[in-house]
């Protein structure tokens, strides 16, 4: 049994009529794994996980025939149930690690915060806890930095104790929203490196959201591609980079400078992602995808199974070579 | 080619308080940077938070004086010119910025925005800057109709056209870009980056492209600097400096930067700890902390920015990477 088990998740802002942010979203997450979801800016990543952790506040609507953590149905628990669960068993670590930490409180007491919440801890133990997790995310003079305020951290620094916090209550998921945007990338590479071995060494799985695809063919197993509040495409990692599915997919990786290499121009998709009064008919991306058919216009294609990676299309590509 | 721009040994140091009664500190928050571009290049400036790659594009464009060293914008020295010339030489020298959604004002029409640098330097009546401004519309990708309107009205792929237009009005012979990439999203990156391609073909105009994005650089520059901590790493043509960065710095950066084919084999090269405090940088070469090659030497001597082999290195061994 998967751990995380996701079925027809939809969020809406407004009433039920509304316009869907995430629209029939599927997803299993398995003990252990690393799932990379990537997308633009708007198709839904991080409302996906903040609908998870119960983040989404009115007038959001959330609903979904199942969303099933660890044995937990997440939208039937009572408020208090669910603080039990989310910052324990279900962590989270978000892109803006200087607003992520309250600037009142020192990073131990934050820390300590955690371990008295769901551990029991208190006093000296918690300190040392504490201190021992500061440690194994890397922090140098992790004792100074106990009593030190977030604006005395540098962003790498910051996203560091960040994770301490996440890691505190031995996770089974971490949710890492896009953990290294905010950073340079020589420290993006030391944050990254940590996520992974804190990953194994608990045999945690990790989501990680993130727009950079890069990122993704380094780290993760499996890849969700959004689109518009869909997923469009679910497939293993070196598969789906070197044989994209969904026209989308590839789209998205011909716009990246490196994947056309040499060429004077870089491949584009024309237009922009559809809004709230702009949404087609049929097929999401059907005004912008150069394979467009009629049907693409009018019906809405589903997520085909026989296909080899997950692609949301009625014409995937790259069918033969699979 | 011609060159239109010159910089000999640019820096830019800037006094901080470090408390009543105390002697102020210095940040050499540029230091020693000089190179040439000529009309219809690029040169990529990359480098972490901190390297001073937005302090150079604030001396190039006149928004600050240098400290000492000389800029000449075609052919004209800039430190010493009267009031009336350095407006002349400000028509030459374009800026575009980073965050398209607070470069533009939010309470002018497009059409306006885009007719003021010629309202203010040329004297253009006002049809034929209409005419102007809507050649150069169509020519950024924007429809007519879009002259009436307000910069909300845009995405953010949209309102970096317009700050790319507004920049390419009065047809600059350098144009310095603040990472204007950075805050778009792949797909609509590769739009502004084919249309920023687009531009210098056509008007030969010199571009600073300042970026620490290796990716993109690869894709729009010939030449490219690597800054650390104010002062130039390393300085070459793009295609040596990436295939065999002879800086550990540019190692490490380009060792860093994700990418879509990660090589196994090929294991990463760490750097630890991050950027020192540029209040109190390290003595020697800036480097030498994180270097993975650092001797005695590295810590004692500030290496010289000297030729070898086809680019100008910051590093006492340079030689032994080549």
């Amino acid at each position: 049994m998967s751990l995380l088990n996701i079925s027809n998740l939809s969020v809406r802002f407004g009433d039920r009529n509304a316009v869907p942010v995430v629209d029939g979203l599927d997803l299993k997450v398995d003990k252990g794994e690393v799932l990379a979801i990537v997308g633009e800016s708007g198709s839904g990543k991080s409302v996906t996980m903040m609908a998870l952790m119960g983040l989404v506040d009115s007038p959001g609507i959330v609903t979904a025939d199942s969303l099933v953590f660890d044995g937990n149905d997440m939208l039937k628990l009572s408020n208090r149930q669910r603080r039990k669960v989310v910052g324990k068993d279900l962590a989270m670590i978000f892109q803006d690690p200087m607003t992520a930490l309250n600037p009142s409180y020192t990073v131990g007491f934050q820390i300590e915060e955690v371990l008295r919440q769901h551990l029991g801890m208190s006093g000296k133990a918690a300190r040392q806890r504490a201190l021992e997790l500061l440690k194994k995310v890397e922090i140098p003079a992790p004792e100074s930095r106990l009593d030190a305020y977030p604006h005395q951290l540098s962003g790498g620094m910051s996203q560091r104790v960040a994770i301490a916090m996440a890691i505190a209550g031995e996770p089974k998921l971490l949710i890492a929203d896009e953990p290294t945007t905010a950073l340079d990338v020589t420290i993006q590479a030391q944050i990254m490196e940590l996520l992974l071995n804190l990953q194994q060494e608990q045999n945690m799985a990790l989501i990680l959201i993130t727009h950079d695809l890069a990122v993704v063919a380094e780290t993760a197993q499996r890849v969700c591609v959004m689109y518009a509040g869909q997923a469009v495409e679910v497939g293993h990692v070196p598969q789906l980079f070197d044989v994209p599915g969904h026209p989308y997919s590839e789209a998205l990786l011909a716009a990246i400078p490196e994947h056309s290499a040499g060429a004077e121009r870089l491949a584009t998709l024309p237009g922009i992602v559809p809004g709230r009064y702009d949404r087609p008919q049929g097929c999401l991306l059907s005004p912008r995808c150069p394979y467009v058919q009629d049907n693409c216009r009018t019906q809405r294609p589903g997520l085909d199974p026989k296909a080899h990676s997950l692609a949301r299309c009625f014409y995937p590509l790259n069918q033969e070579v699979a | 080619m011609s060159v239109v721009l010159t910089a000999r040994d640019l820096t830019r140091h800037y006094d901080v308080s470090t408390g009543l009664f105390k002697p102020k500190a210095v940040v050499r928050a540029l230091n020693g940077v000089s190179f040439e571009l000529e009309s219809g290049k690029t040169l990529a400036v990359v480098g972490e938070s901190g390297c001073g790659k937005s302090t150079l594009a604030r001396a190039l464009t006149l928004i600050e004086e240098p400290s000492s060293g000389s800029l000449q914008i075609a052919g004209q020295e800039v430190h010493g010119a009267s009031k009336a010339e350095r407006k002349q030489l400000r028509k030459d020298v374009q800026m575009v910025f980073q965050s398209p959604y607070a470069s533009l004002n939010p309470r002018q029409k497009i059409g306006d925005q885009l007719g003021e640098p010629l309202l203010i330097n040329t004297s253009l009546s006002k049809a034929e800057r209409r005419e102007k401004v809507q050649a150069m519309m169509q020519q950024v990708g924007l429809r007519p109709e879009h002259y009436q309107r307000y910069p909300h009205m845009f995405s953010g792929g949209q309102r970096q056209r317009i700050a790319l237009a507004r920049a390419m009005m009065l047809q600059p012979k350098v144009l310095v870009a603040d990472e204007p990439t950075s805050a778009l999203d792949v797909s609509i990156q590769a739009q502004v980056l084919n249309l920023f391609m687009d531009l210098q073909q056509e008007y030969q105009t010199a571009y600073v492209f300042i970026s620490h994005n290796l990716a993109v650089v690869r894709h729009v520059a010939d030449d490219v600097l690597v800054m650390y901590l104010g002062r130039p790493a390393e300085m070459g043509p793009k295609e040596d400096l990436y295939t065999r960065p002879l800086h550990p710095y540019t190692q490490a950066l380009l060792s860093a930067t994700p990418t879509l084919k990660p090589d196994p084999l090929k294991p990463k090269i760490k750097i630890v700890g991050e950027l020192p405090n540029p209040l109190n940088p390290p003595s020697g070469c800036a480097f030498h902390k994180r270097c993975p090659y650092a001797t005695q030497r590295c810590s004692d001597e500030i290496p010289e920015f000297r030729k070898v082999d086809t680019r100008q290195v910051a590093c006492h061994y340079a030689e032994q990477f080549l």
